[in-house]
């Protein structure tokens, strides 16, 4: 066990209180809690699965593109 | 004092340290910095407000550096090589331009929320689709990093070195610059290695640019060179995806939370991105101007890599100008794969819920760390494995970028107008505007893509439909 010294302590507290000084509550690491998770409306859904599938589309013509390319 | 008594202050004791925050070394260190922007700002007066600024700048000026990365460097080398300035040179201002909007609402959501981009995504729309952003994110990351290195490894061959030492100092490089352990010190190291990017101005210079010519093709957008075709087209993607990439979101929002900007500093946040735009272009700009020459004396550029720019440019520019060149290139890979794979760890750390800061000492932060170099180590590798088609990965990455960006702008643009999270800080309707339009740029563009791949006479027709509108306007 790692015995705390005075010095330790009064740095501590130092250090404490510059960090509750200087930095919002909401700073702190520790504190963060996560948020909520928001409820997405239709259309909402709607244009994440639209740009999903667009990626995925890209992706595969992305690849035509290379595979094409190599049999060239 | 009786039993009764004593064991009551005891437990009033245990009560107030249950209640005390837990203060961890990042929020000292994080701590210890915010106290000098509190000092600089309680002084007031002009030096002040420039003091706040160096304080304050970084993420912005890193990210925008940052993106003028290796495949970057080389299109705008392509650009001027293949298609001169007229076209170009407004096109990558006013992509530098849609850069700051986007990375505008990053540092805005890091402010309000203290929380990165990942974490954002997984909180507010849930696992499902916070997966898939990471996978677009890791995908994308780990192919550029990939370039990064090649970038690496062919600037330093100009000088002659061999790719395992070229790859094996970059990636010591990186592990220096992660071993501070301290955001503030990574940040001025990485940022004062990221300014060696406008090294591409001087270049410039050295090639007597006809600035008549710059200043026509500034103040009068000339049309595309040859109309609307398939290299346009690429060349087109690959300079937007040199400018807007997803990995910058998810970097400058966990870099603006780790450096500790507030609600207060968004001014400052919003300098540091319009500045960071504003160097980065100039040296966009200056390289575009740098390989002009090869369009000029229609030298054939198309297959050009970064170390042949150099040596193309060598008769123009001499032997110091060449070395330049390829230093530059060099400087562009280093810094690329610093901030790239930091931002991989960020968003690693934010969805696994573990400790993720450059102010995290190695025993704390020992999975951030292992990320960042592992990627890194990972991505180095493979650009030394002999025989690998590493000049098409440099092709594909920023065509990638684009087309991955469209759906990390949906995420972004939700997030910065969620009102819950963001209160009155949510984007005023003309912001809204502004990343509605590049969002649909962007889709254009990789639609246009897609078609020239898939389905090559129905582009070329509408391709030359398209020349002969712009032609008759």
């Amino acid at each position: 066990m790692i015995e705390e010294t005075n010095t330790d302590r009064r740095t501590g507290s130092l250090e404490q209180e510059l960090v509750l000084s200087s930095l919002e509550s909401g700073q702190l690491a520790e504190a963060k809690k996560p948020f909520p998770r928001r409820t997405l409306g239709a259309s909402q859904t709607l244009v994440l699965w639209f740009m999903r599938i667009y990626v995925l589309f890209m992706m595969a013509v992305v690849i035509y593109q290379i595979w094409s390319g190599a049999g060239n | 004092m009786n039993a009764i008594t004593k064991m009551e202050s005891m437990l009033h004791g245990m009560d107030a340290r249950a209640r005390q925050p837990v203060i961890t070394h990042e929020d000292v260190d994080r701590a210890h910095d915010r106290a000098l922007v509190s000092a600089a700002r309680a002084r007031g007066g002009k030096f002040s407000r420039l003091r706040l600024l160096w304080l304050l700048v970084g993420p912005g000026i890193l990210v925008m550096l940052g993106e003028n990365d290796g495949p970057s460097m080389i299109s705008y080398a392509a650009t001027g090589a293949q298609f001169g300035i007229g076209f170009f040179l407004p096109f990558i201002v006013l992509t530098f331009v849609m850069a700051i909007v986007v990375q505008e609402m990053t540092v805005r959501l890091a402010a309000v929320t203290q929380r990165g981009h990942a974490e954002l995504i997984f909180d507010r729309f849930g696992p499902f689709w916070g997966w898939f952003a990471m996978i677009d994110l890791g995908l994308g990351n780990f192919l550029t990093l990939i370039a990064e290195f090649i970038a690496v490894r062919a600037g330093l061959g100009f000088f002659g070195v061999p790719p395992w030492a070229a790859v094996l100092s970059a990636l010591t490089i990186l592990y220096l610059a992660l071993m501070t352990h301290r955001y503030w010190t990574w940040e001025r190291l990485t940022l004062a290695a990221a300014l060696f990017n406008l090294v591409f101005i001087p270049i410039a210079l050295l090639t007597h640019p006809d600035w008549r010519s710059v200043g026509h093709a500034l103040a009068g957008w000339k049309p595309l060179p040859g109309g609307l075709n398939k290299d346009v087209l690429l060349i087109l993607l690959a300079n937007i995806g040199a400018t807007v990439t997803p990995w910058m979101l998810f970097f400058q929002q966990s870099a603006t939370v780790d450096k500790g900007l507030t609600t207060r500093d968004i001014r400052y946040g919003r300098f540091d991105t319009i500045l960071g735009a504003t160097l980065a272009s100039l040296a966009a700009l200056g390289m575009v101007l740098a390989t002009t020459p090869l369009f000029v004396h229609q030298m054939s550029a198309t297959h050009l890599q970064a170390g042949e720019f150099a040596q193309a440019l060598q008769p123009i520019i001499g032997r110091f100008g060449a070395a330049l060149f390829a230093l530059g290139i060099v400087e562009a890979g280093i810094v690329a794969a610093i901030t790239i794979s930091t931002s991989s760890a960020y968003a690693f750390g934010e969805v696994s819920r573990r400790p993720h800061s450059l102010n995290l000492p190695f025993a704390e932060g020992k999975a951030f760390y292992s990320v960042v170099f592992l990627c890194a180590a990972a991505a180095a590798a493979i650009v030394v494995i002999p025989g690998l088609p590493l000049v098409k990965v440099v092709m594909i990455v920023n065509v990638i970028a684009v087309l991955a960006m469209p759906p990390a702008l949906v995420f972004l643009f939700m997030l910065v107008n969620d009102k819950e999270i963001m209160g009155s800080f949510v984007s005023p309707r003309w912001a809204n505007l502004l990343a509605t339009t590049v969002v649909v740029v962007l889709v254009t563009a990789g639609v246009l893509f897609g078609l020239s791949v898939i389905a090559p006479a129905a582009f070329d027709r509408f391709a030359s439909q398209v020349t002969r509108t712009l032609s008759a306007l």
